[in-house]
């Protein structure tokens, strides 16, 4: 059953400069934002501009006050941008991103491959509470998912979506929920919109 | 010490794994009292204790052979059952050595160790005569192991291995090779801080009980081993009680009824230690896995009659966290059968020498 008070799950917060660092990159998910979402982000960073390089990803916006932006189409971009980043990012550097779960996490696991530590990067949770979900049977991902019980889209289980959440995998933990009665499967119903 | 091995007992399939009686005198029972609550119940871990299988620091009994072979039997299924995070190689030596000489010390009729040397680059023997195994390798050089040395001496042992990596006043599983869980998977928790592996466990947490333990595990000294026990219930004497295989074995707790409660449902008790280890300041926790049914523990009617308090004065949330609720009224319809209501002595000891 569902746990709503599991420890495993990550806190966020709204983002906010670290002004000791000495190069800032942030990175949006622009379907998330809310209007005038660009603009209370571009005050927040306002102190570090010079030193900040932004990423847009998705659908392009203006953005007064976050210089000259990155457009990215997709989170794919992303990941591949940080892996074949040229410019070396270093211990003084901080990593902000912004928008869904999936979204943060798919950002914050290349980045740690590029040598991002957990105290550099700082996610903010944005938009939709859709959530990628590891399947605990076949160990395949399913997302974007929305409900409290999913098909696997590695093997089809119906799998019950728990709150336990694995930074490592960037994905909560659904688990086969008709196995000690098969085909009992409870009503599906629209949880994480 | 000379152990009866019986090699042949299965864990799954058509479960052949019993208990001899002098097996269920040992068994590790849990409940001093009535009732049972989460509590930091983490005492030294000295060489004795209200069971025998506390009389040695990495107990070995007549399931050994049968727990190694299920083990290896799961990791050919499921490869990812050991994993080792890439910095964690020292605490993997300082695994192996902690194991070998304390088995070899405490067991010399069934392992030996033969060192030219303490140090990295010494060549050590090692002889498991119950599997059969003997070994000459470079202690230090893993190129000379058939695998890395975690997996290697962790092939040999009984029960499941967790490393915990210390840093930034936390501990990460960085290392498992994990094959006979209470439903946890490795896959899932490897690399999580202390809080994020305990995420999922009810009412613990709003106690504070994870963050004095937490606080008192950075402590642990060399050389000087902590214990606690823990518990859960598993129908049919299964070691593979992963999520990984939970299909195969979830639809057991729907086939319990009051009538076959005594050989179904088992109690099962994970002696858990805590070691620090001396080169890597990580800590080893092993947790070795004992199994008795409910006919092997009505045979102490101490424990028959307590088991059946505690389980029906169990708090719902764990009720459903250990995932007792479908056949719990069952085993309670049995275990009644084994309580005739009259004060118990607290403490877990058998109170007798011989099976009823």
């Amino acid at each position: 059953m569902l746990h709503s008070d599991i420890k495993s799950r990550p806190v966020y917060r709204a983002l906010e400069p670290d002004l000791s660092a000495a190069g800032h990159l942030l990175v949006i998910e622009t379907a998330t934002l809310q209007p005038g979402g660009l603009a209370s982000l571009a005050d927040a960073f306002a102190p570090v501009a010079a030193k900040l390089h932004t990423w847009l990803v998705g659908e392009a916006q203006a953005v007064p006050g976050l210089g000259k932006p990155w457009h990215l189409p997709a989170v794919a971009d992303v990941v591949d941008a940080l892996a074949c980043a040229t410019r070396g990012y270093g211990i003084g550097d901080r990593l902000y991103v912004q928008g869904t779960e999936p979204f943060l996490w798919s950002v914050a696991t290349a980045a740690a491959i590029v040598g991002f530590g957990p105290d550099q990067i700082r996610l903010c949770h944005a938009g939709s509470l859709q959530r990628r979900v590891w399947c605990t049977h076949c160990h395949g991902f399913t997302e974007p998912v929305t409900t409290n019980v999913v098909p696997c889209a590695g093997c089809g289980r119906h799998l019950l979506v728990r709150d336990h959440f694995s930074r490592r995998l960037g994905a909560f933990m659904g688990v086969m929920v008709d196995t000690e009665a098969p085909g009992e499967v409870p009503a599906i119903e629209e949880v994480f919109a | 010490m000379s152990i009866a091995f019986k090699p042949e007992e299965t864990f799954r399939g058509d479960y052949s794994y019993r208990n001899s009686d002098a097996a269920i005198l040992r068994f590790p029972f849990p409940f001093p009292e009535d009732k049972y609550m989460y509590s930091v119940n983490i005492e030294p871990h000295v060489r004795s204790g209200p069971s025998d299988v506390f009389l040695r620091p990495f107990d070995v009994d007549e399931h050994y052979i049968a727990e190694c072979r299920d083990r290896a039997i799961t990791l050919e299924r499921d490869p990812g059952r050991c994993q080792v995070l890439p910095h964690m190689m020292l605490a993997q030596w300082d695994t192996l050595e902690l194991l070998m000489e304390n088995l070899s010390a405490d067991y010399p009729e069934h392992f030996s160790l033969v060192k030219e040397g303490d140090d990295f680059g010494s060549r050590w023997t090692w002889t498991n005569r119950p599997l059969g195994i003997e070994q000459s390798f470079i202690f230090g050089d893993a190129a000379t192991l058939p695998c890395e040395p975690f997996e290697y001496i962790t092939r040999q042992a009984q029960g499941d291995f967790a490393i915990c990596d210390q840093r930034d006043d936390n501990l990460y599983m960085d290392a498992g090779m994990v094959t006979s869980q209470a439903d946890w998977s490795l896959e899932f928790d490897v690399g999580m801080s202390f809080m994020e592996w305990h995420g999922p466990v009810p009412l613990a947490h709003q106690t504070g009980v994870f963050e004095r333990a937490l606080k008192y595990l950075l402590m642990l000294r060399l050389g000087q081993p902590v214990r606690r026990l823990n518990w859960t219930m598993t129908i049919n004497p299964r070691l593979d009680t992963s999520p990984e295989s939970f299909p195969e074995w979830g639809t057991d707790r729907a086939s319990v009824t009051p009538d076959n409660a005594g050989r179904k449902v088992h109690l099962r008790v994970e002696l858990q230690t805590l070691w620090r280890l001396p080169r890597s300041n990580a800590i080893l926790f092993p947790i070795r896995c004992y199994l008795a049914s409910l006919d092997d523990l009505a045979r102490v009617p101490k424990w028959g009659a307590r088991l059946h308090r505690v389980l029906s004065t169990l708090p719902p949330q764990l009720v459903e966290y250990k995932g007792l609720t479908r056949y719990l009224p069952a085993a309670l319809e049995w275990l009644a059968r084994h309580d005739d209501g009259r004060e118990l002595p607290v403490g877990t000891e058998a109170g007798v020498s011989t099976l009823g």
